[in-house]
C-alpha cells in the first residue's frame, strides 16, 4: 500500500470505479494507528511540525527562492495569491520555477504577492502519506488564515498544493485556487500573455496526475504551449488520462524507489522515443523524478516547466 | 488498579539495561549509563548496569568506565544472544529481589521487546520512546518525556505509585559519555538458573544486515555525480581522513557504489563533525541529509553549484585535481606524525 502513488490511473481503468487510491490512503490511515508505517515516514511529519514544510529546511528561509526579485507581500487587493509551495520554495531546481512565475507576472503586470516566509505548508504530505489527523489540523488553520488574509485568488506552483486548496480544504468565501498554467491560458485568452517571436523547439508535454487525472486539466498546459509560435507539440502515446506516473506522487518523494522500479524511467523512454528536445510537466515532483530517469541516459533532452518554456519564449521575442 | 510488587518507600538505585552485540555496547546504552549518572547524581542513589551475557566480563568493567557504580553481571549461554524469555526471567528475579527505583533501557527492537513484558511481570508502568528524562530530588519520582504526534503534544509521564519506574529512551537523545578508565567499582555475579520452559527459542544462526552505517560517521567523504564513478579515489582520501563513505543519489543509480550509502531525503540523514562533499551539485534533496554536519567543505568545478550555498568552505575546481593534492598532503602530514 506503500507503493501506490496515489496517481488514480488504475482508477482510470476499473470498470467499477473503485476508488483505489483513496483505498490505499485509509490503509496508510490505519498505519498510523497501528503505529505500522514504514522508516523514514514519520521524520516527514516530524518536519511539517518543526519546520513547516517536508523538506526539513529551515522556515526562515522559505522566501530565499525570491533573491534578487523584488516580490511584495500580498495584500487584499492584489489579482493573486502567489502561492509558491514548499517544494519550489526549497529545492534549488524548482525554485527556477517559482522565479520564472513570478517574472511573468511581472512582465504580464499582475499585482500578486505571496506570503513570504509566512507561508504554510499545504499538508499534502501528510494527506499522501495517510495521516490524516495532522493533515485536518494543518486544513483548518490554512482556511482560517487564508480567510483572514482575504485570499481569494490563488494561484500555485504545485498541482499538488492545488490539489489539497480544491479537494481537501473546507469551503472559503471567493476562494478560487488555480493551478498556474490555468492562470497562464487565462491570462493568454484575455490578450494580457502574448508571444511574438518564434520560439523553435520540439516538446513533449507529461501530464502530472495530480493536474490531469484527479483534477481534470489537460487543457490548460496544452494551450499555453500552443500559444509559442515555433514550439512544436508532439503527444507521447500514453497521455492525458492515459498518461504514465513520474512515480513521485502518495508520498513516494519521501520514500526511495530502486533504479528499474522507477515509473519515471519508463515515461523519460516514452518521451525519447518522441525524438523531443524538451520533456515539457508542470510540477516540481515530476521535474525532479523525470530527471533523474533523465540522468541515468545520455540523452541531451532536457526537462522545462511550462513556466521555464513561457519564460524562454518571452525572451525570445525581447532578443529578437 | 494493580498493585505494585513492592512500596516505593523500599525501593533504591537506578538501573540500566546494557544491550551489546558481538562484544561491543549498542550507543544506546552508554548513552543511558551517562544520563543514569546524572540522574543518580541528583538523587545520591547507586548507578547500577545490568550486564546478562554468554561469556567475558570485559563489557563488566566498560560500564564502570562509562559511569556505573556498580555492575550486575548474569552470565549464561542462553544469555549470549538476547531472547526474550530467558533474559526477562534474569531482569524480572533480579529486579523483584534488589528493588531498584528506577529502570532504564533502550527503545532498541530488543530493548522494546522485554520493556514490555517486564512491565506486565512487575506490575508496573513504563513510558515508552522517552525523549528526555528528569528526576525529582526529594521524591526521586522520574519525568519521562514522550512526544506524540498527530496532536503534536509534548506529554511528560511520571509513574509515581508503582516500582521499578519504567523508561525506553530513543537512541541519540542523549550524548555519550567520555569513558574514564579510572573509575572501578564492584562487579557483583549473578547466579542464574533458567527453567527449561524458558528456552524454547533457540538461535540457530545470526545474520546482521549487511551494509554500512554512515548515520553514526564523525567524517564522511561524500561522492556524486561530478567523481565519474571514481570511489577508489574516494577510498584513498577517505582513508586519510579516517573517514566514512556517503554517495548522492546519482552516484548510487549509477551502480557505482550501494544504497546504504546514499546520503539525503530517501537516504540517510548524517551529522558527521565533518563533511567533504566532491562533485555533487547540491540537490535540496541531498543536502537535507547533511545540513546537520558540523562543517561542510565542497568541492565543485561549477562556481554557481547551489552545494556552496550549504558549504562552510567552497572549493570551487576539478575534483579530479584537488583530491590527489589533498590526499597528498594528508598523507604527508600523517608521515610526519608517525
Amino acid at each position: 500500500m506503500w507503493w501506490c502513488t496515489t496517481c488514480r490511473a488504475c482508477e482510470e481503468q476499473c470498470p467499477r470505479g473503485v476508488p483505489i487510491a483513496d483505498v490505499m490512503l485509509a490503509l496508510r490511515r490505519l498505519a498510523w494507528q497501528d503505529r505500522s508505517v514504514p522508516e523514514g515516514v514519520s521524520p516527514v511529519m516530524w518536519a511539517l511540525h518543526w519546520d513547516g514544510n517536508p523538506w526539513r529546511r529551515p522556515p526562515s528561509q522559505r522566501a530565499v527562492w525570491a533573491r534578487g526579485v523584488n516580490i511584495n507581500r500580498f495584500q487584499r487587493s492584489d489579482e493573486i495569491l502567489f502561492y509558491v509551495g514548499c517544494t519550489a520554495s526549497y529545492d534549488n531546481r524548482s525554485q527556477r520555477v517559482a522565479r520564472a512565475l513570478a517574472g511573468i507576472f511581472g512582465t504580464v503586470g499582475v499585482s500578486f504577492g505571496t506570503l513570504g516566509d509566512e507561508e504554510p505548508c499545504c499538508g499534502d504530505a501528510a494527506y499522501a502519506l495517510g495521516q490524516h489527523d495532522y493533515m485536518k489540523q494543518i486544513v483548518q488553520r490554512n482556511a482560517e488564515r487564508f480567510a483572514e488574509e482575504g485570499v481569494q485568488r490563488v494561484v500555485t506552483v504545485s498541482p499538488h498544493c492545488q490539489d489539497m486548496f480544491l479537494n481537501q480544504y473546507p469551503p472559503i468565501e471567493g476562494f478560487q485556487p488555480l493551478h498556474y498554467t490555468q492562470y497562464l491560458a487565462q491570462l493568454i485568452q484575455e490578450g494580457r500573455l502574448g508571444f511574438e517571436a518564434e520560439f523553435k523547439v520540439k516538446a513533449t508535454f507529461h501530464d502530472p496526475c495530480y493536474l490531469g487525472r484527479r483534477n481534470g486539466i489537460y487543457d490548460p498546459p496544452r494551450d499555453v504551449l500552443a500559444a509559442i509560435p515555433g514550439l512544436e507539440l508532439v503527444e507521447m502515446p500514453q497521455s492525458r488520462a492515459d498518461a504514465l506516473c513520474c512515480g513521485g506522487g502518495g508520498g513516494r518523494m519521501w520514500i526511495e524507489t530502486k533504479v528499474g522500479e522507477r515509473f519515471s524511467d519508463l515515461r523519460v523512454r516514452e518521451a525519447l522515443d518522441t525524438r523531443a528536445e524538451v520533456l515539457v510537466t508542470a510540477c516540481p515532483h515530476c521535474i525532479a523524478c523525470l530527471e533523474d530517469s533523465l540522468k541515468q541516459t545520455d540523452s541531451p533532452m532536457r526537462v522545462m516547466d511550462v513556466a521555464e518554456v513561457v519564460v524562454g519564449a518571452l525572451s525570445a521575442g525581447r532578443h529578437a | 488498579m494493580v498493585e505494585s510488587l513492592y512500596p516505593a518507600g523500599d525501593a533504591r538505585g537506578i538501573w540500566v539495561y546494557l544491550e551489546h552485540t558481538d562484544g561491543r555496547f549498542e550507543g544506546v546504552s552508554l548513552e543511558l549509563l551517562g544520563r543514569g549518572r546524572s540522574l543518580a547524581d541528583v538523587t545520591g542513589e547507586r548507578l547500577t548496569a545490568l550486564l546478562l551475557s554468554g561469556d567475558g566480563s570485559a563489557l563488566a568493567e566498560q560500564a564502570l568506565g562509562y559511569g556505573a557504580d556498580r555492575v550486575l553481571f548474569a552470565r549464561h549461554p542462553a544469555l549470549s544472544v538476547y531472547t526474550t524469555l530467558p533474559s526477562a526471567r534474569v531482569v524480572a528475579d533480579l529486579v523483584t529481589q534488589r528493588r531498584p527505583s528506577i529502570l532504564l533501557l533502550g527503545a532498541t527492537v530488543n530493548g522494546r521487546d522485554l520493556a514490555g513484558r517486564l512491565a506486565v511481570r512487575l506490575r508496573t508502568g513504563l513510558t515508552a520512546d522517552c525523549t528526555d528524562l528528569l528526576i525529582d530530588k526529594e521524591s526521586g519520582v522520574l519525568s519521562g518525556e514522550v512526544t506524540g504526534f498527530g496532536q503534536g503534544i509534548l506529554a511528560t509521564i511520571q509513574c509515581p505509585d508503582t516500582r521499578p519506574q519504567m523508561a525506553t529512551v530513543r537512541p541519540g537523545v542523549f550524548a555519550r559519555p567520555v569513558f574514564d578508565p579510572t573509575r572501578s567499582g564492584p562487579i557483583e555475579g549473578i547466579a542464574v538458573e533458567i527453567p527449561e520452559d524458558d528456552l524454547r527459542v533457540r538461535v540457530i544462526r545470526r545474520s546482521p544486515r549487511r551494509g554500512a552505517d554512515i548515520t553514526q560517521a564523525e567524517r564522511l567523504v561524500i561522492g556524486g555525480r561530478g567523481i565519474q564513478g571514481d570511489f577508489a579515489l574516494l577510498r584513498r582520501l577517505a582513508r586519510a581522513l579516517k573517514a566514512d563513505i556517503g554517495a548522492t543519489r546519482v552516484a548510487v543509480d549509477q551502480g557505482w557504489i550501494g544504497h546504504d550509502r546514499m546520503v539525503g531525503q530517501t537516504g540517510s540523514v548524517t551529522r558527521p563533525k565533518l563533511a567533504l562533499v566532491c562533485g555533487a551539485s547540491g540537490a535540496m534533496q541531498f543536502t537535507v541529509g547533511i545540513q546537520e554536519s558540523e562543517t561542510v567543505v565542497a568541492i565543485n568545478s561549477d562556481p554557481e553549484a547551489p552545494i556552496f550555498e550549504v558549504a562552510d568552505y567552497c572549493i570551487a575546481d576539478d575534483v579530479f585535481q584537488v583530491l590527489p593534492q589533498l590526499i597528498e598532503a594528508l598523507d604527508q602530514k600523517a608521515g610526519r606524525k608517525g
